[in-house]
């Protein structure tokens, strides 16, 4: 079965909050802890989705966005940043790097679930486009 | 514009209730001719004068209006900041004000000044605050557990057929964020009384940090001073050392003093009681020059161009050295210290033919060093500075470490965090410098929030070594963001995009946030 979404997120409180949300809307969801780890898991289980906050252990969100953009499996897979770094500059980094979309902790939860389906909304599209 | 001084003469006779004839009694001279004083149609000074003031119970300057003039200046001045808005008046309007109202012209003079001071106090610590590292690291976990916080209580209220256990895990994780920020509240609480603790304490060394980063390590007018001064000696010669003693001796009747001599007996004296021995000597008395034997070209050449400097601009220093930004006396001195290095440094190496040079040589230092005479230190510090809008090289941060470690001279870069003294992180080139049979050290560097840097760092020694004088080694480093390592030469060869030969970094033990970091000397300031 395919994988809805990832969720590259190590702060737990977060994460349970995040994946309960999302699994409740009805899509699989699986978790990764670290940047590393959501690079390979990208690769490997290739999901519509990707939620990615930017301060995560070994590599950062914004180096995570930078590499998946680069391999050709990734370059268009939606990302979602999430991050508690609002300032003007991150969104235009986040921006200039390749984040598809960007949700500004804390948000309300509605946020997050309405800007993951249009995200899948637009994964489907590319994968009709394929 | 003065107040008259028969204006105040009259004025206090008539507060004491004294007659015009009873003063002109007093004081020795007729009515009438006191009558001509008052009406300001007769000068009065010296003895008179004095007899007068003491008469009325004044002092001299109260009569004369000096004071009185100081106060119109300063009012003049409070009157034409922009904050005043529409209020203009004039000179005469202010003047009036001050011999009808001293006082409360005082006060006024007074305020403004509290207001000038407070802001400029705001704005260190606003400065403060957006560079504080552990503030920056705080608010972004308090963010992460109302963020965390906020999504479980949304859960609880919107979700209605949630079981027991969900509803008991999301509460869990409530009152478990909730834990964690009231500890990060605590240290918050206790990191700004320690900051206003330390208001008084506010080191010069930060308060000029502050300064330098606010003016982003650029300055025009020292720049146009500097240039104008390196003319001034290249004007019959190329510039060098010859070149500055020369015009030295041209301007200011200075010459040097033969090397084999001596240097001064006061300052040898001084020398051996600190243990120390120094490069360079500037005797005013007898306005000569002496150099030690084991004085490099780089040192002669610097010293003689800031000695130049200060005796040339020494007015542009002082102003510019009495800046309001600086709240404490002792930045003042150590301001002065280091524009006067900034324009010897920009004597040296002419911002616009300094820049094209570095980029020809895509920063080679040891080349650029060759070139302009100068050590390594001097062209690191130089490129430092390069920061003018319209033309600017890549931005560096600079630091310099003594062989124990203690970090002796810093240049911010603005968001990577160079302590300005103790010791950084010992993982960093600076230290490997030391031990590196390498000429330049590189390294790539990686922060715990994912931010990358380039580092280069060489050892250098001021001074050529005999026996019985060491060689006085520090190693001096280059930091600059990731992405402008690929303009450096010294990059060549290395796979910059390739993070996982990164070496994971800290800014200092205190302040870093790794978790199982072997090199670990100190507990950080807040919990990893």
């Amino acid at each position: 079965m395919t994988l809805d979404i990832l969720i590259a997120e190590d702060e737990l409180g977060i994460l349970a909050s995040l994946d309960f949300i999302l699994k409740r809307a009805g899509w699989s969801v699986q978790s990764v802890f670290d940047g590393q780890a959501a690079i390979e898991s990208v690769k490997k289980l290739s999901p519509k989705v990707l939620v990615l906050d930017v301060m995560l252990p070994k590599k950062s969100g914004f180096e995570v966005l930078k590499h998946l953009r680069k391999e050709s499996e990734s370059k268009d897979l939606p990302i979602l940043i999430l991050t508690a770094k609002g300032q003007k500059r991150d969104k235009e980094l986040a921006k200039e790097l390749g984040a598809t979309a960007f949700i500004t902790k804390p948000y309300a939860n509605v946020e997050v679930v309405e800007t993951v389906r249009s995200l899948l909304h637009k994964s489907k599209d590319i994968q009709g486009l394929k | 514009m003065r107040a008259p001084i028969g204006f105040r003469i009259r004025n206090q006779r008539k507060s004491l209730a004294i007659s015009q004839a009873r003063l002109a009694k007093t004081i020795g001279i007729s009515a009438s001719y006191l009558n001509l004083i008052e009406a300001s149609k007769r000068d009065v000074g010296g003895a008179l004068l004095q007899k007068i003031a003491k008469s009325l119970e004044l002092n001299i300057e109260q009569l004369t209006g000096e004071s009185e003039q100081r106060l119109i200046t300063d009012l003049g001045e409070a009157f034409a900041d922009p904050i005043m808005g529409e209020v203009n008046l004039s000179q005469s309007e202010i003047a009036q004000m001050v011999v009808r109202s001293p006082k409360m012209a005082n006060s006024f003079v007074q305020l403004y000044r509290a207001y000038v001071d407070s802001n400029a106090s705001n704005q260190v610590y606003s400065n403060r605050l957006r560079a504080d590292p552990l503030f920056s690291e705080l608010l972004h976990q308090v963010l992460s557990q109302v963020t965390a916080i906020r999504s479980s209580a949304e859960i609880l209220e919107t979700v209605g057929d949630l079981s027991v256990q969900e509803s008991g895990r999301f509460l869990a994780s409530i009152g478990h964020e909730s834990r964690l920020m009231s500890d990060v509240a605590q240290t918050l609480i206790g990191h700004f009384d320690q900051t206003s603790q330390n208001r008084r304490s506010i080191t010069p060394t930060r308060e000029l940090d502050d300064y330098i980063i606010e003016e982003h390590n650029y300055f025009p007018l020292l720049e146009d001073a500097a240039l104008s001064l390196r003319l001034e000696i290249v004007k019959f010669n190329r510039f060098d050392e010859n070149a500055l003693l020369e015009q030295l001796e041209n301007k200011f009747s200075i010459t040097l003093k033969n090397p084999n001599e001596k240097k001064s007996a006061k300052r040898n004296i001084d020398d051996k009681k600190k243990n120390i021995s120094t490069q360079f000597e500037y005797c005013k008395k007898s306005k000569t020059v002496w150099f030690s034997g084991t004085s490099r070209a780089s040192t002669r050449q610097f010293q003689l161009a800031l000695l130049y400097a200060q005796l040339s601009v020494g007015d542009l220093i002082k102003a510019q050295s009495n800046d309001p930004f600086f709240t404490l006396g002792d930045t003042k001195k150590l301001a002065a210290k280091y524009i006067a290095s900034y324009i010897a440094g920009a004597m040296i190496f002419p911002y616009d033919e300094f820049l094209q040079d570095v980029q020809d040589s895509q920063y080679d230092i040891d080349h650029l060093g060759q070139k302009y005479t100068a050590s390594f230190e001097q062209v690191a510090h130089r490129l430092v500075t390069l920061r003018q809008k319209e033309a600017s090289g890549v931005a560096f941060g600079f630091l310099r470490s003594d062989p124990a470690g203690r970090l002796t001279k810093h240049f911010p870069l603005p968001g990577l965090l160079l302590p300005n003294s103790g010791h950084a992180c010992p993982l960093w080139a600076i230290y490997g410098a030391f031990a590196s049979s390498e000429p330049i050290v590189r390294q790539v560097v990686r922060f715990a929030d994912g931010s990358r840097y380039f580092f280069i760092a060489k050892t250098t020694s001021k001074r050529l070594s005999t026996f019985n004088s060491q060689r006085m080694n520090s190693s001096v480093m280059l930091a600059c963001d990731i992405n402008d390592a690929k303009n450096i030469v010294y990059s060549r060869g290395l796979d910059l995009e390739n993070e996982d030969s990164d070496v994971e970094v800290g800014p200092s033990c205190r302040l870093c946030t790794l978790k199982h970091c072997v090199h670990r000397q100190e507990p950080a300031l807040y919990p990893v």
